[in-house]
């Protein structure tokens, strides 16, 4: 309310001393209800303020890259670095003219859980916040049984379901194809959680793994020590995230990111590093060139739930 | 003692009561976040927002019945339109402070007021609220001063508050359809997703909030005389009745269709609904308490009052069960199969029972509404009438 429209209804009320309840009533439902409407009108011919830092800008992605030494390409090396100087590539363009993708092959994955691992320690997720877990399920029937294993990141949907449905414009799509969310911006109202047909956003409730542990300083320091970890700043969209009080990303939508903070310094998402199989690139799917590029065009490649039309850039070889 | 007396005591130890209890929830909620909750990732909504939709429709159903007043002019709900409001109002600020909790961040949903995102049906929400929320003061202020003058200015008033109310009727649809919309929208959930839900919210909203009304009129009775009293309760019970008809017709197809094919789609979904663990929810609370009982009272016993008013106080309360029915079951398949396992956490499970603090925050919400009504019935002059030239 402005102060004008506060001075009124003050004024309303001075006035209720010397006049009747009616009178006051009259006058003081006046003041508001005009101060409501005044309030509406200005909102409504004022600019509506344009998001021109959907392109990621305001989280400091802005800083250029600065490319680093790499070992020129020897027959048999590993495809870490090749994936490193596809990535490198990649990011001498300008932002829009490349698009992330990843490709899980799925004859490769051991359902080893490092991926998991390694991204929750990179991201300092807490209990309940998960970016990438590893499906993993027996099927046939004895004796002709097999066991499947799926990794499942944020599929980073070209056509998202999560990004219309967020009220509060938390969440939209970076030109490079990574979808985001601004924590400062979100409301936590988890709409965009039902919206996702991969549940790939989980919610932060604000638990901490040594929530429930026993504590008794003088006698051994296990809580004190492990709790230092949930203390831990974590930097995704470049910024440095603290877990305190009810702060962001506390009562936020989460999810996978690709690991940006790493991408825009040359580095490969946490995932795909840790990989002991090696059965997760990365890349530029819009370069020919790249790994991600060849991998995608290979005939056995897929992607889940085609059919509800929203074009993952994650791909799954099977 | 009078019936008005007595139902204000027995309201005034309930919110007591309910706000006492209460307030432990709403405390548990601020100083530890959403730890306590029941509700978690894959099923990230709960009773919070069941309570919200239950209340914003009792809230549109309340509005509706001062549209009859005022527009319609229909005589046996004449002098009802004022308290009609004050229902519609107070039922608002319970809807309002639901979704509040429910929120990550409530303190930063005030900007979705004027940077709301117009793609969003919930982004649109809070435009159509705030709209509503003006609009029904506004009303309730011409209402009240409508008695209050004589002559042309009674006339002039009569016309805006028939303006007001053309106005709040596709406000109504738009917010209450608009909230079946927000499910409706979502692709991922097939449970939730196609273009009935609107339909269905609209009508149950009209539904329980006509019935609550029942209810209220009953005990704080705005007619004055016997005869009208009779006359105005006897219309409020035939039109709960014709919505119950509306309403459990609507139902019926849904059903029918859920379940007619069980392999694929929703019917497994309407299993757990009709046969799983929380079947009561569905037979004891809503089909017995919530329509068959209250078809039997508002049919045999049509003409007396009490029959109308409990028939329409079974039917509002239980109404949260309706909406609790709508909102659990559409996020209980996971979007991926063994998803449940890959990551264990009790916030990453597909099974929701609401938790003591959930229960506990809902009451103190109920508790803040029927205050927000009584206080609202004391300061304000509801029965006031000065009669018309």
């Amino acid at each position: 309310m402005s102060k004008e429209e506060l001075s009124r209804v003050d004024e309303n009320l001075t006035l209720e001393t010397d006049e009747s309840r009616r009178d006051f009533l009259d006058k003081f439902s006046k003041g508001i209800f005009g101060g409501l409407i005044a309030g509406g009108i200005v909102n409504a011919l004022a600019p509506v303020q344009a998001r021109a830092d959907m392109d990621g800008s305001n989280l400091n992605f802005a800083e250029p890259f600065k490319p680093f030494d790499l070992p020129p390409a020897i027959p048999g090396e590993d495809v870490i670095l090749r994936m490193m100087r596809d990535l490198q590539r990649a990011l001498k363009k300008p932002i829009e003219q490349r698009h992330w993708n990843m490709v899980i092959d799925l004859r490769k994955c051991v359902g080893c859980d490092a991926c998991s691992v390694s991204c929750a320690a990179e991201n300092k997720l807490p209990p309940g916040v998960i970016y990438r877990p590893v499906i993993q399920q027996e099927i046939g029937s004895y004796p002709n049984v097999g066991h499947v294993t799926l990794p499942r990141p944020c599929m980073q949907c070209d056509e998202p379901p999560c990004v219309p449905v967020c009220p509060a414009q938390a969440t939209w799509k970076r030109p490079d194809g990574i979808v985001i969310v601004d924590y400062d911006q979100c409301i936590g109202c988890r709409y965009c959680l039902n919206a996702c047909p991969y549940d790939a956003r989980t919610f932060d409730f604000g638990m901490e793994y040594i929530d429930g542990a026993a504590d008794a300083p003088k006698v051994f320091l296990g809580k004190e020590k492990a709790g230092k970890y949930e203390t831990e700043a974590s930097y995704e969209y470049e910024k440095e995230w603290k877990r305190e009080d009810d702060k962001s990303p506390i009562g936020n939508a989460r999810k996978c990111h690709f690991c940006i903070p790493r991408i825009e310094k040359g580095m490969l998402p946490e995932c795909v590093v840790t990989c002991i199989g090696r059965a997760t690139y990365f890349g530029d799917g819009s370069d020919p060139d790249s790994l991600v590029a060849e991998l995608i065009a290979s005939p056995n490649a897929f992607r889940l739930k085609e059919e509800v039309g929203t074009h993952p850039s994650v791909y799954y070889i099977k | 003692m009078t019936r008005e007396k007595m139902g204000n005591i027995l309201v005034w130890i309930l919110i007591i009561g309910f706000g006492v209890w209460g307030f432990q929830g709403m405390v548990d909620r601020f100083a530890n976040g959403h730890v306590n909750t029941a509700y978690g990732s894959y099923i990230p909504w709960g009773l919070w927002i069941s309570a919200y939709i239950w209340l914003i429709g009792l809230s549109a159903g309340a509005l509706m019945i001062s549209v009859m007043t005022y527009v319609f002019n229909v005589k046996a709900v004449k002098k009802v339109g004022k308290m009609a409001f004050l229902v519609a109002i107070a039922t608002l600020v319970g809807a309002m402070m639901s979704v509040g909790i429910d929120l990550g961040h409530p303190l930063r949903a005030f900007k979705l007021i004027y940077d709301p995102n117009l793609s969003s049906m919930m982004g649109w929400m809070a435009v159509l609220y705030s709209a509503y929320f003006v609009t029904l003061c506004i009303e309730l202020y011409f209402a009240i001063r409508k008695e209050q003058v004589r002559g042309e200015k009674q006339k002039a008033i009569k016309k805006i508050l028939v303006v007001l109310g053309i106005w709040s009727i596709p406000l109504a649809f738009a917010f209450h359809g608009g909230v079946g919309g927000v499910f409706a929208n979502v692709i991922a959930k097939p449970y939730w997703h196609g273009p009935m839900l609107p339909v269905v919210f609209l009508a149950g909203a009209f539904l329980s909030g006509g019935a609550l009304f029942c209810t209220v009129a009953y005990i704080w009775r705005p007619a004055q005389s016997k005869d009208e009293f009779l006359k105005m309760m006897i219309f409020l019970g035939k039109t709960t009745l014709a919505l119950l008809i509306l309403d459990e017709i609507l139902e019926l197809s849904e059903v029918y269709v859920g379940t007619f094919y069980s392999a694929f789609g929703e019917g497994h979904l309407w299993q757990q609904i009709l046969f799983g663990h929380y079947w009561y929810v569905f037979w004891i609370v809503h089909i017995l308490i919530g329509v068959l009982i209250p078809l039997f009272l508002l049919t045999a016993k049509a003409k007396s009052p009490g029959a109308v008013a409990l028939a329409g106080l079974l039917i509002a309360g239980s109404f949260l069960a309706v909406r609790l029915n709508i909102v659990i079951p559409g996020m209980l398949d996971p979007e991926l199969k063994g998803i449940a396992d890959a990551w264990v956490n009790s916030k990453l499970t597909f099974s929701y029972l609401p938790s003591v603090m959930e229960w506990q925050a809902l009451l103190f919400i109920v508790a803040v509404v029927m205050a927000v009504f009584m206080i609202g019935k004391k300061i304000l002059p509801i029965y006031q009438t000065a009669g018309e030239e």
